[in-house]
């Protein structure tokens, strides 16, 4: 019995997948604390320990910071997105 | 009696949910409608085309993403086919 299992119809793809799918480009990753990372992902593991290039942190969609280079570690990560964002700010 | 049909697994419910919208609760105030693409034995999911709900005292802020790596660790509730709301 498979959790995750080999449907046919739509192409599934498991948190595994995605890691491997999305080293190199850039990413928008959240934190629990809601401040937003934005660069490229260089490198990162199954604990969603993550290493980024070009980072810059947004505090409340603002811009606060940049780094060069940064390591955040993974339980502090609520996602990792793949960076075409549509920034829609409801009210 | 091992595979009696009217037992269903959570993970295998969530399995039928592959491909379909599903709507996710998490701790705290804030939610995400998205397509599930998969997930892994700690409910982390694969979700696409998501829009994410933040509750917030001036109201709702909504981020769309494209795709994302949920964090289990916060998903409080699964429900399957989306959120009622109309947006």
């Amino acid at each position: 019995m498979s959790t995750t299992g080999e449907k046919g119809s739509t192409t599934t793809k498991t948190p595994a997948d995605f890691l491997k799918s999305i080293r190199g480009r850039p990413v928008v990753v959240k934190l629990n604390s809601g401040v937003d990372y934005r660069g490229i992902l260089a490198c990162l593991d199954g604990y969603m320990n993550i290493a980024m290039e070009q980072t810059e942190e947004y505090v409340n969609g603002q811009l606060k910071n940049k780094y060069g280079d940064a390591f955040i570690r993974g339980n502090n990560v609520l996602y990792i997105s793949t960076s075409k964002r549509t920034l829609a700010d409801g009210a | 009696m091992a595979n009696n049909p009217s037992q269903l697994l959570p993970s295998e419910l969530i399995d039928r949910c592959i491909g379909s919208k599903i709507w996710v609760i998490m701790k705290g105030d804030k939610e995400l409608v998205g397509t599930l693409r998969g997930f892994d034995v700690y409910v982390n999911m694969v979700l696409e085309d998501v829009t994410e709900y933040e509750i917030t005292s001036e109201g709702r802020r909504i981020t769309k993403l494209d795709q994302i790596l949920l964090n289990g660790n916060n998903i409080a509730i699964l429900v399957p086919g989306g959120s009622p709301d109309p947006e």
